[in-house]
């Protein structure tokens, strides 16, 4: 069989290194699209043709509410119909059981056990409606789309993790500018996303999904206490109930009767307190999303999608002849009807039946005000859109009305033509609004997901043929398999949401296995120093437990205790003690590999290494833990980083010429050159993290650094790639030892500006990298020092072949694997699209397993772009030698002649 | 520990007239009774169960276990000419916390909580992991560690002794290892705590392990009968 050249080599794993970059930003971007929000708020300036923006306008968040509503009340020329809103969510309710499917009427059951809705409907005092929820049907998204009238994506939440808090254009947050009071009473989501706006309220978790009584009780007892207090303008309630009822026992459950006849019970009451009350009130009452047969949701079947929309108040007296709507029409409508700007964001188009009490010109205004509205937001998001001319007609048969009514000459024709015209606008653009939010192009996708399927064989089969041709005995020994074997595991448990959350269980597990299989076939061997071997397997098992039970990971069992949660809780003496201990153990083991060294040059670097650890100690000792970071803090940071970069880059550059002073062998010269570079790199990276990472996390930084020193130093036993195998999957098992999981959530914001003193988005963004990525990217910058260690055939003189020899499994293994993992989560990624925690679970994964390509990415470069660095060096150095030796034993025979 | 058993192993010689596979088939049947007999009498006699007082269940199951197992397995010792049976009792004996205490390792190091809540269910669950994979071997080989690590490191099988011994260990051993698979699950069940699901996979592995002995065996006896018809 021909072996593949370097050149070759190297070309194919280029090639597919591109295919996979290629094909994840052609899936990331088809699966996430970016959705241009507008940022800000709606103000004044909503309420007027883009053209005529005033500077007044500017400030008009510094006005008084009480000004501010009246500006708004007379730029909008509409008087506002209510004084104050009811907003009844029901969650997990579909329209059907009100309102039926298909103009049937809902079966007997629904509507026995609602009476007295039924009765309003009938007898015309209430508008219902199908409302069209986008998918994902979750109450958070839902509740989004319900308050800033758009369909986000789900990248908006990258913008703006760590913070729950609704940051869009919203039309609570437009109620609390005009200075309403606002109670909440119901799912704490409402909480987390609009905090500090309700004057009063009563979160309740949605976590105790089997509890379906005492969740709405918490709700409804201060319903009749909020009635009568009066002094509010908005009144939230949401009642979790019948939504625990569908996921406990499905749609036909026996306690849906008795739970929407509760449901009803509250609407009568609520509705006959309105009627008592003088105040102009409107209830109402909307789901945030279906429920299929079986009570799940999630999807985007018709079962799941059909919520409610129900408007309740005494001035209707009209029958509504288009009964769908979308979700997001309810954040206008309700914008509208009581005075404040459209959200800016907002995709969705006023119920015209709900203005129709008003007079001809009032709806028109308020058409033409969502017009403008959805025309700003369309500017800005698409450069060519087609409804342009829809809107110039609408807005010129307006202004010809507007002449006519003045002069009491308008016809009843002109006026429904300009109703028309306004309609035909505010559809076409409400739903290419829409679609481009939820829209997926399959095409892309499949597309993305094929080329990066391609660069993963591409992959596997230079790893299979570089395995092939390094190793005679292709026979598969059980520790071999086992790295097959534990990826294949991830793969399958990906696909189950509970193993994505838990997967560092997956993780330590599997690699703690790993190394019991190892051990159990260094028993096996007839290796001289087998007694050596298992002792440094022992030490890595053992760190690997002490790693496990650092952080209680994931989602489920964050609660149990663990060591840095006791650490945390007991004096900071620990910690500062494990802090020392864990600067000190890291500079035994640079002392330690150092000294295998035999130059006087590493005296020096010891010394600097010697001075990095003290400054480290220092300002961990003085600055980190304040609050506030003060100049000396962030001067004595941004010494450390110049120190250790520079030491880093000085090592690695100039190693070829400290090292090639005294060796005449050339493989024992590039690997000593390795050798010194491997060190600089992973102390370097070591001494950063302590810096760097949470205090309680300084232990497993040095854990960690054992556990990969171990296992370069008992690699000998073993095959290469088994070896760069395990390093990888310590790696990644370190990854959750460190405190991270896969939600967005524990992502260390804090650590991300140590040592900056301007805010810049992209050095935080680093540093967030470098702590988030410090295991994985410390596995792979090990490899340098792997490879120092491995035995290199001296018989290789030609470079192509040496650098093939040493680099292809290092590079090959993490890529593989990483390609693997990668290609794998996204299908299973396409597949669970519909799925009920799509964004809450799969999503912030799929970030995370993105983000590590990028780390092995990065990682492998390095790696290779340092020994190719080294080789050629060595190589150069070695062949001027050879010329100048040759130019003087020459000159010597000349003058010998 | 958990290395696989290959199956290409060459035949079983059942000269040396120590153990003819219907005495295997009754000494597992024994094992197996006893196992039953050990949860019978723990659900109704005492009525306690693994699901809700996993430790004291655990308790019963060794403490039956482990006597059925040193008795008959001291039948078949391999030095019999050496060491008398009471010997080989105390053998097992001597090795049933020494086993305990690399299974307990063993699960520590894959994870198994630590902490004094868990101490006696850990304690135990060893107890009877011993019963399953160290004591048999400890009542049979005794001190001679060519045996041991012929069969559980190389696992090189050569009589069937040392199928009986080494297939229910390793399937027990193996069996723990997949029973832990659905502890981290978030299905709030009682079950998935540590040790109820590894206990289930080690037994249901130990089962099939003697269930795979016995089969293995007979198949080999038959063949060689054939052979020497």
């Amino acid at each position: 069989m021909a072996s593949l050249t370097c050149t070759n080599f190297t070309l194919l794993t280029a090639a597919a290194i591109l295919l996979q970059i290629t094909g994840l930003s052609l899936f990331v971007f088809g699966f996430f699209p970016i959705k241009p929000a507008l940022s800000g708020v709606s103000g004044p300036e909503s309420f007027r043709p883009s053209s005529c923006d005033s500077i007044e306008d500017q400030n008009f968040t510094a006005l008084h509410p009480d000004h501010l509503k009246s500006l708004y009340q007379e730029l909008s020329e509409i008087p506002p119909s209510y004084d104050r809103l009811i907003l009844m969510v029901i969650d997990g309710l579909p329209a059907e059981f009100v309102l039926g499917r298909d103009d049937q009427p809902p079966s007997k059951i629904y509507k026995d056990a609602m009476p007295y809705t039924q009765s309003l409907l009938a007898n015309k005092m209430a508008l219902g409606y199908h409302a069209k929820a986008a998918p994902p049907t979750v109450t958070l998204p839902r509740l989004k789309a319900m308050t800033t009238g758009s369909i986000g994506g789900f990248l908006d939440v990258l913008f703006n993790f760590n913070t729950q808090a609704l940051l869009e254009d919203n039309i609570i947050g437009q109620f609390f500018r005009i200075g309403w009071k606002m109670v909440m009473l119901g799912d704490e989501t409402w909480l987390k996303l609009f905090p500090g706006l309700f004057t009063r309220h009563d979160g309740v978790s949605s976590f105790f999904v089997k509890d379906t009584v005492q969740v709405d009780n918490n709700v409804s007892r201060h319903l009749s206490y909020e009635l009568y207090k009066n002094d509010w303008n908005l009144l939230i309630l949401h009642y979790l109930g019948l939504d625990h009822v569908g996921h406990l026992g499905g749609r036909s459950s026996t306690l849906m009767g008795p739970k929407l006849k509760e449901m009803d019970e509250v609407i009568k009451l609520i509705h006959s307190s309105i009627i008592q009350n003088h105040k102009q009130t409107l209830l109402v009452v909307v789901s945030d999303h279906g429920m299929q047969e079986n009570g799940n949701h999630g999807g985007s079947s018709y079962e799941e999608t059909d919520s409610l929309a129900l408007f309740i108040s005494p001035k209707h007296s009209h029958v509504s002849v288009s009964p769908t709507i979308n979700q997001v029409d309810i954040a206008p409508t309700l914008s509208l009807l009581f005075g404040v700007p459209i959200p800016k964001n907002n995709a969705g188009y006023l119920i015209t039946d709900l203005f129709l009490p008003l007079q001809d010109h009032e709806l028109l205004r308020a058409m033409e005000l969502n017009s403008l509205q959805l025309l700003k937001l369309l500017e800005a998001q698409t450069t060519h859109f087609t409804c342009k001319s829809l809107y110039l007609d609408a807005i010129s048969l307006h202004k010809s009305w507007k002449m006519k009514n003045d002069l009491r000459s308008a016809s009843n024709d002109e006026f429904k033509n300009t109703v028309f015209a306004y309609n035909e606008f505010l559809k076409t653009a409400s739903q290419q609004l829409s679609h481009t939010a939820t829209d997926k192009p399959m095409g892309l996708l499949a597309v993305g997901v094929t080329t990066m399927l391609l660069s993963c064989i591409i992959f596997l089969f230079l790893l299979f043929k570089l395995i092939q041709e390094t190793y005679q005995n292709l026979k598969l020994q059980l520790s071999e398999a086992f790295i097959a074997i534990i990826i294949i595991i991830l793969v399958l448990s990906m696909g189950s949401s509970s193993l994505v959350e838990e997967e560092q269980y997956l993780w330590h597990f599997m690699t703690s296995s790993f190394f019991l299989i190892l051990l159990h076939k260094t028993f096996k061997s007839k290796s001289t120093n087998k007694i050596k071997t298992s002792i440094l397997i022992s030490i890595i098992i053992i760190s690997g437990r002490v790693l496990r039970g650092w952080h209680q990971g994931g989602v489920n069992w964050t609660h149990l205790p663990d060591i840095s949660k006791s650490l945390e809780n007991s004096s900071s003496f620990y910690i500062k003690l494990l802090q020392i201990l864990s600067v000190f153990v890291i500079l035994v083991l640079c002392f330690y590999t150092l000294s295998s060294l035999k130059s006087c040059v590493v005296i020096s670097i010891m010394g600097s290494y010697f001075c990095v650890g003290l400054l480290v100690l220092n300002y961990v000792m003085k600055y980190q833990g304040d609050g506030d970071n003060d100049n000396d803090g962030i001067l004595a940071a941004q010494m450390i980083y110049g120190l250790i970069v520079g030491l880093t880059s000085v090592m690695v550059v100039g190693s070829p010429w400290i090292v090639s002073f005294y060796l005449k062998d050339l493989v024992l010269k590039i690997k000593d050159c390795l050798y010194l570079s491997g060190i600089a790199y992973v102390f370097g990276w070591c001494f950063l993290q302590l810096l760097l990472q949470k205090p309680v996390n300084s232990m497993p930084i040095s854990l960690l650094l054992v556990q990969i020193l171990a296992t370069i130093c008992c690699g000998s036993d073993f095959k290469q790639w088994v070896e760069i195998g395990a390093i990888y999957y310590l790696g990644m098992a370190g990854h959750f030892s460190l405190g991270n999981t896969n939600t967005l959530a524990t992502i260390d914001v804090a650590g991300a500006f140590i040592g900056i003193s301007t805010h810049s988005t992209v050095l935080s963004g680093l540093i967030m990298f470098v702590i988030t990525y410090a295991s994985p990217m410390l596995s792979l910058l090990s490899m340098v020092l792997s490879i120092s260690m491995k035995d290199i055939n001296p018989k290789l003189k030609n470079m192509g072949q040496l650098l093939k020899t040493i680099l292809g499994f290092p590079c090959l293994v993490p890529l593989g694997l990483n390609s693997v993992l990668l290609v794998a989560y996204t299908i299973i990624l396409l597949l669970m699209r519909n799925h009920l925690f799509i964004w809450t679970v799969f999503s912030p994964k799929y970030i995370y397993v993105v983000v590590t390509t990028v780390c092995v990415l990065v990682g492998v470069l390095i790696v290779a772009s340092t020994v190719t660095y080294i080789v050629s060096v060595v190589f150069l150095l070695r062949h001027r030698y050879y010329k100048h030796s040759a130019s003087l034993l020459y000159g010597r025979r000349e003058d010998d002649s | 520990m958990k290395d696989k058993k290959k199956g290409h192993n060459t035949k079983v010689s059942t000269s040396g007239g120590v153990l003819s596979p219907s005495k295997l088939l009754l000494s597992h049947l024994i094992c197996g009774i006893g196992l039953a007999s050990s949860f019978w009498l723990a659900i109704n006699v005492y009525s306690i169960n693994l699901i809700d007082n996993p430790a004291e269940t655990l308790r019963l199951v060794w403490l039956i276990e482990v006597p059925v197992v040193i008795l008959i397995y001291s039948l078949f010792r391999k030095d019999k000419n050496q060491s008398s049976y009471l010997k080989a009792v105390a053998r097992g004996l001597l090795g049933l916390p020494i086993g305990a205490i690399i299974n307990a390792l063993g699960a520590i190091a894959l994870g198994a909580p630590i902490g004094t809540h868990y101490f006696q269910r850990t304690l135990n669950w060893s107890l009877l992991m011993s019963a399953f994979t160290f004591v048999p071997a400890a009542c049979v080989y005794g001190s001679s560690w060519a045996d041991w690590q012929q069969t559980f490191v190389h696992t090189k099988l050569i009589g069937i002794m040392d199928y009986m011994i080494c297939l229910p260990a390793h399937g027990a051993v193996i069996g723990a290892w997949f029973g832990a698979w659905p502890m981290p699950l978030d299905w709030e069940r009682t079950w998935q705590e540590w040790p109820i699901c590894v206990t289930y996979g080690a037994i249901f592995g130990y089962l099939v392990g003697m269930l795979g002995s016995i089969c293995f065996v007979g198949f080999c006896v038959s063949r060689q009968h054939k052979k020497g018809d």
